[in-house]
């Protein structure tokens, strides 16, 4: 069959078959700016029942907006806020590294072995249940009151819902893609590479988000008990203090700081590894 | 499972297996693939016994029933897999691809994700996956079964078309009597259990053929009647010995 495409293909085959065209495409998906305007008109609402509520009661139980954001503001100017928020990062970051790294071992080993999966997922799943605060006591007893004890108790925390994860992520891989390289004769590694590794990123990124939403909470409730830094710390504080205002100030700043993180390297990356996968809800 | 079945591919022949679902068809392809061990027998590829451990000389492309393209790759680094396995030369491999992305009409869609094309499509990836490595014998495992009929009418026409455009030999698994004698240069009936040859037709029409073609009807009517015979008698001799008596 004659056709425009096959001239300008040099190298390449005139077309033997009908050219495909665009009617024969799934429908992309379509990006709006309703999503975002639906999310400040939330945000917005959140704020104003805040304005409203904080009418009815005394600044010590609960400030308005304003005096909290004019608190964070103030406290911005201070080179200590940087770093108190700073250290608590540091510690979420160092201690999700040991969780990643422990909890894919873990996954790895439950999903592929039927032996693995039976000695450990009993083990995963008390710790799992196991309260966090427990695990901050327990570092906070035998390393002492410093970092190494708030990055174990983020690691032991976190290890479980990195497990489970990827236990599940191996679990859903599709084997026929892996029967595809074996047909077409891939080596061991470039189907462990290419075809296994690939399909368990998702699962791995719902494992990090998950895994991050804890390490913080764990790390706060460390620095609260024990240590002398951090945004725990801060918070302890000025409750001791009862300071009302700087505890909000406090809880807004850090998270922002956790949404930046989320917006500015989780989502990014995210779509990025999944650009593949249509919306699902169009 | 497979017994007494003894095949004899041409070189640049379209040969379909017939068979019934279950009589080994897929372990057959597997064989020849040298994935599977023969138990007794043998397969020989351009002189070279194939067996699990020797990789055979032989290079074999795959389509299978689903496309099996890798969603997370676009379509063009999907064709392109099987080529970097092969360390097939960078330029060669931009080449071949071009080549076959425009052979089986997707020259324009080599930067899309395969989700965002239709089944037929996708399918079409897989052909082009499964041409780009030059093979010696194409093995296709029921490749159009999946698609609608619409869609699978047109890609049978265009699966020849590609074939005599290539000149590959291809192997061509079906449970579609009327797909196997459209397509195909030679047919085997194969009946199950034990896996041996019924049939074995040459279907001599000219291409490209037409599916309304009255001696493509004919032979198809007559295959399935005797396919279908060949059913009864098998449910006949399966019938336990003692409770005739």
């Amino acid at each position: 069959m004659p056709h425009e495409h096959g001239s300008h293909h040099r190298d390449g085959a005139a077309p033997v078959v009908p050219v495909a065209g665009e009617t024969d495409l799934v429908a992309p998906e379509r990006r709006s700016w309703r999503g975002v305007w639906l999310r400040a008109l939330s945000l917005l609402s959140l704020l104003l029942v805040w304005l409203v509520a904080s009418l009815f009661f005394s600044p010590t139980v609960l400030p308005g907006p304003v005096q909290v954001v004019a608190a964070m503001v103030g406290n911005l100017g201070e080179p200590e806020t940087y770093f108190h928020l700073w250290t608590t990062v540091y510690r979420v970051v160092a201690g999700m590294l040991i969780a990643v790294a422990a909890g894919l071992v873990i996954g790895l080993v439950m999903g592929l072995s039927k032996f693995g999966e039976e000695f450990l997922d009993s083990w995963v799943l008390v710790a799992f249940t196991v309260p966090s605060v427990v695990y901050g006591i327990l570092a906070i007893l035998w390393f002492g009151l410093n970092d190494v004890a708030a990055i174990v108790a983020i690691g032991v925390t976190a290890v479980p819902a990195v497990a489970i994860n990827m236990w599940q992520g191996v679990k859903a891989i599709d084997l026929s893609l892996v029967r595809m390289g074996r047909a077409f004769h891939f080596s061991r590694g470039s189907i462990l590479r290419k075809l296994v590794v690939p399909q368990v990123i998702p699962f791995l990124l719902a494992a990090l988000r998950y895994a991050l939403g804890l390490a913080w909470k764990i790390a706060t409730v460390v620095e609260l008990i024990g240590l002398s830094s951090g945004v725990g710390y801060q918070l302890g504080y000025w409750f001791g203090l009862f300071n009302m205002t700087q505890v909000l100030a406090w809880t807004i700043l850090f998270t922002i700081v956790l949404l930046l993180i989320e917006f500015v390297i989780l989502k990014p990356t995210e779509y990025w590894l999944t650009r593949w996968r249509p919306s699902v809800q169009n | 499972m497979i017994d007494g079945l003894d095949v004899a591919v041409e070189h640049g022949s379209l040969l379909s297996i017939l068979g019934p679902s279950g009589c080994g068809k897929s372990t057959l392809l597997n064989m020849i693939n040298g994935l599977d061990d023969v138990t007794s027998g043998r397969i020989v590829l351009n002189g070279h016994t194939v067996s699990a451990r020797s990789r055979s000389a032989v290079r074999i492309g795959v389509v299978f029933q689903e496309p099996r393209l890798l969603p997370w790759r676009t379509v063009r680094d999907n064709v392109r897999l099987p080529l970097d396995e092969l360390d097939v030369p960078r330029a060669e491999a931009d080449r071949r691809v071009r080549h076959y992305l425009d052979l089986v009409g997707l020259g324009e869609f080599g930067d899309y994700f395969p989700l965002r094309l239709s089944g037929g499509m996708q399918q079409r990836v897989a052909l082009a996956r499964g041409l780009a490595i030059e093979p010696d014998l194409l093995l296709a495992d029921e490749p159009f079964s999946a698609l609608d009929e619409i869609t699978a009418r047109k890609l049978r026409q265009e699966f020849t078309d590609i074939w005599r455009a290539t000149g590959r030999t291809i192997l061509f698994v079906t449970h579609n009597i009327r797909e196997a004698v459209f397509l195909s240069t030679r047919m085997l009936v194969v009946t199950a259990r034990p896996c041996t040859t019924h049939l074995d037709i040459a279907i001599d029409v000219p291409y490209p053929r037409v599916p309304e073609d009255d001696r493509l009807f004919e032979i198809e009517k007559q295959v399935t009647r005797d396919f279908i015979r060949m059913e009864e008698g098998a449910s006949a001799d399966r019938r336990p010995e003692g409770a005739a008596v």
